[in-house]
């Protein structure tokens, strides 16, 4: 299982006490990072970079990876420790993805070559990685990836689409998901490739959202993009166990647990010492609501979540470092943020009233744009029940490997890849 | 339950959930259904020897906790009392051993606390009134006259207050609350019996007239008890939520082993997708109702400033989510869920009377918001 791998590289004896790490980052902290109240507005790629070299610099970066490659040699549970006492800083959040999702799988399954020469970097924030995962064609199902690699000489050439991938625009490597045997079953025949993305054969475009603002999400088109042989991570052909440790760590990073445990600093803050909801508090008072029962009760159903979601993370955490959890428990929190950020959206909108969707041009009212308002927040609501891994593909998770319940009768895991393809040209 | 029970602790709750399924099963339960009080006073007494009725007292009173944190010991009992319905006074008669341990004088400890600790009596806390609830609505009038106190009102839903020997009454001293413990069969004093959804907890209206007892049945001083009743009403609320949590925790069990043996259309129920989603939701329900039931006991246990929130964030979690739980476990189990026959009707009655005792969601939610500062 990938996850017990992972568990296992944040293991060691004789690793410093949790409490004089604490000590040690809350000195670290209140002398090198800015706190969140000194600068306003979210941080940009550029803030971040310069956020990660200072934690790299200090050596909180990578805390549960190895010090050979760049980390700090402790483990997940000093990672947790950072994260709650990094609630008040600005921290590298954009750098997420890179740092709690792609280093955590490299390090699992990347050669040697590969580990020691990029994870110090990214690491650093000097290099930026993401995920090559779903494709125009299906993202649940991703085992079913069209995207082809084929062995040319001592090369791999890759042919496809990739979409949905965040941040692009600033990224360097991108871990492409890519057939490389389409006569064996689907999940038997996929490879995992470091691509780099400023290859003349990528092609990179934005998605603007339906909230109309600065585009997030990116896809990208592979035309005859060739790697070297070195280029791929793990064993040909069990691209699909890495992929499951990628997807194992987007969960934990998503859910703020894990490598990624103080990246989404504002959750932590939100809930161990904040209301966790005061922009709700802001349109209630701004609508005049605060007083009705109503949204009173809404209020702190909002706010009762946020403060049980940490509480659930927090339990889910000690589960696993204590063994009484194993496996993908990431996917328990990341269906509760699944569930409770459309509850939370459709909240603001009953405490917000009118107001929270018409206002005054030029209004002083705290937004710094347009797309900074709650009910164009609540457009895309769903973003986050929906990105990295559905809710439904996370009740399948639960369900199946957590709780062992049989899987869905399918056959697409015994017949070839080739035969499953000619029925959906069939079907369509 | 905490996941980093230490060994002792681990210890008592095998030796809590073996005592219940050895001397308490459920059909033991439904036995009690038909007698008086809904308990068996030899069997609470055994209970009590294991410890049930010392966690919450401090060792010179005779009791003593496990781990140093009272509230997560007993957070441990309350948790297996609830995976099998069982039966005793074991929320009220500890939220008064932890009122007389925490603020009664020598002498009404040394009156009263040996019987409660052993099991030989039993007491009732009277918080609320027919106007629900909340100490602020307390009504019930306290009035001191020279070295005596007067007791004048009347109680309403009173935990085993037909069967308990000493009832400790939340009373109204002017602008404050006192709290004063009266022996149930004290002149003056009528008790209405009354059932509950529950099959075997009772409750009762207890009304006192011009009740003339000593001064030193005042637990505290009169008139100031009212940040003792809201640490009592903390207490009551976490060992409430915990016993939820332990509802919740076995009707999953028994619901989930169901799914497993019922075959439809030629496979398990457990194997389609729609009742697997609804099964993901529960244990992401049940995991999160544990996690905050253990953090109210861990900020009481911890003197958590923030205590009175978390407690509330606890109940109002914990209060709807075990009736929706369970009614969704019915649902699973079709129509065997809604029959006599089978035991998830005790769960539900159990969860749904305790979603409505001390406050409801509705009720802890708004004390929520203005711990908010809204």
């Amino acid at each position: 299982m990938t996850s017990t791998t992972t568990a296992g590289t944040a293991s060691s004896a004789g690793t410093e006490d949790v409490e004089a790490f604490r000590l040690r980052v809350r000195a670290f902290l209140a002398a090198s990072l800015p706190r969140k109240d000194e600068r306003s507005g979210p941080v940009s790629m550029a803030e971040a970079k310069q956020l990660q070299a200072v934690l790299f610099d200090g050596g909180f970066a990578g805390i549960a990876f190895p010090a050979r490659y760049g980390g700090a040699g402790l483990t997940l549970e000093h990672q947790t420790v950072f994260g709650q006492e990094a609630a008040g800083y600005r921290m590298p959040t954009p750098l997420a993805v890179s740092v709690a999702m792609l280093a955590p799988t490299l390090l699992d399954h990347g050669s040697e070559e590969l580990k020691s020469t990029h994870l110090p970097r990214i690491l650093r924030g000097d290099e930026i990685w993401l995920q090559l995962l779903s494709e125009p064609s299906g993202g649940s199902d991703m085992a079913g990836v069209l995207t082809r690699a084929v062995r040319s000489g001592e090369q791999w050439v890759v042919n496809g689409a990739k979409i949905w991938t965040t941040g692009a625009n600033h990224a360097d490597y991108g871990m492409c998901l890519a057939r490389t045997d389409p006569d064996v079953p689907k999940h038997a025949g996929l490879s995992m490739f470091a691509v780099p993305l400023a290859h003349d054969g990528v092609r990179i475009e934005p998605i603007v959202a339906s909230d109309g603002g600065t585009p997030h999400f990116f896809q990208e088109f592979l035309d005859d993009v060739e790697l070297p042989a070195g280029n791929l991570i793990g064993e040909l052909n069990n691209g699909w166990v890495v992929a499951r440790a990628l997807l194992y760590h987007e969960r934990n990073a998503t859910a703020g647990v894990g490598h990624g445990r103080g990246y989404r600093a504002e959750a932590d803050a939100g809930a161990a010492t904040g209301t966790g909801i005061d922009d709700l508090i802001d349109l209630a008072r701004a609508a005049g609501t605060t007083g009705d029962p109503v949204a009173r009760q809404l209020l702190a159903e909002a706010h009762v979540a946020a403060v049980v979601a940490r509480q659930v993370g927090d339990r889910v955490m000690t589960g696993i470092r204590t063994g009484a959890f194993r496996g993908d428990w990431g996917s328990l929190l990341k269906l509760g943020m699944g569930i409770d950020a459309p509850r939370r959206g459709e909240i603001g909108l009953a405490v917000g009233g009118t107001g929270a969707v018409v206002w005054d041009d030029g209004a002083d009212d705290g937004a710094h744009d347009d797309v900074d308002r709650h009910s164009v927040k609540w457009l895309t609501a769903r973003t986050i029940s929906i990105a990295g891994g559905t809710n439904e593909m996370q009740r399948n998770i639960v369900s199946e490997r957590l709780l062992g319940m049989p899987r869905e009768a399918s056959d697409d895991r015994t017949v070839p890849f080739r035969e499953l393809l000619s029925r959906r040209t069939a079907g369509s | 339950m905490d996941l980093e029970l230490a060994e002792d602790r681990l210890f008592f709750q095998q030796n809590t959930r073996r005592f219940l399924e050895r001397e308490s099963p459920v059909e033991r339960v439904r036995e009690l259904h038909r007698t008086e009080h809904g308990v068996d006073p030899a069997w609470w007494q055994r209970a009590a020897e294991l410890g049930w009725t010392s966690l919450l007292a401090a060792e010179d009173d005779g009791g003593g906790s496990l781990s140093g944190n009272p509230v997560q010991d007993a957070v441990i009992v309350a948790e297996e009392l609830g995976r099998m319905v069982g039966p005793g006074p074991f929320l009220p008669t500890n939220v008064v051993i932890s009122a007389l341990s925490a603020g009664g004088s020598a002498g009404l400890k040394e009156e009263h606390l040996p019987g409660l600790l052993e099991g030989s009596t039993t007491a009732a806390w009277a918080l609320a009134e027919q106007g629900g609830w909340a100490p602020g609505d307390v009504r019930t009038e306290a009035r001191v006259e020279g070295d005596e106190v007067v007791l004048t009102g009347e109680k309403a839903y009173v935990e085993a207050g037909a069967a308990a020997d000493v009832v400790l009454v939340v009373a109204r001293t002017g602008d404050g609350l006192t709290q004063v413990l009266v022996p149930r069969d004290h002149p003056g004093v009528t008790v209405v019996p009354g059932h509950s959804l529950d099959l075997v907890r009772r409750f009762a209206r207890l009304r006192f007239d011009e009740v003339r007892l000593p001064g030193t049945a005042v637990v505290g001083e009169p008139g100031g008890a009212d940040g003792g009743v809201e640490r009592q009403l903390q207490l009551a609320l976490t060992l409430q939520s915990a016993e939820s949590v332990g509802l919740m925790d076995r009707v999953f069990e028994f619901t989930f082993a169901y799914m497993g043996d019922r075959y439809a259309f030629g496979r398990p129920i457990s194997s389609y997708q729609a009742l697997k989603h609804r099964v993901a939701d529960m244990l992401l329900h049940l995991e999160s109702a544990k996690a905050t039931t253990d953090a109210a006991a861990r900020a009481l246990d911890e003197r958590d400033p923030e205590v009175a929130r978390l407690v509330r964030i606890a109940a109002a979690y914990v209060g709807d989510t075990a009736v929706t739980f369970i009614q969704e476990c019915v649902q699973l189990l079709g129509g065997i869920g809604v029959t006599w026959e089978h035991d998830i009707h005790l769960y539900l009655r159990r969860a749904t009377l305790n979603r409505a005792v001390l406050g409801a969601p509705e009720q802890h939610r708004e004390q929520i918001v203005v711990r908010l500062g809204v």
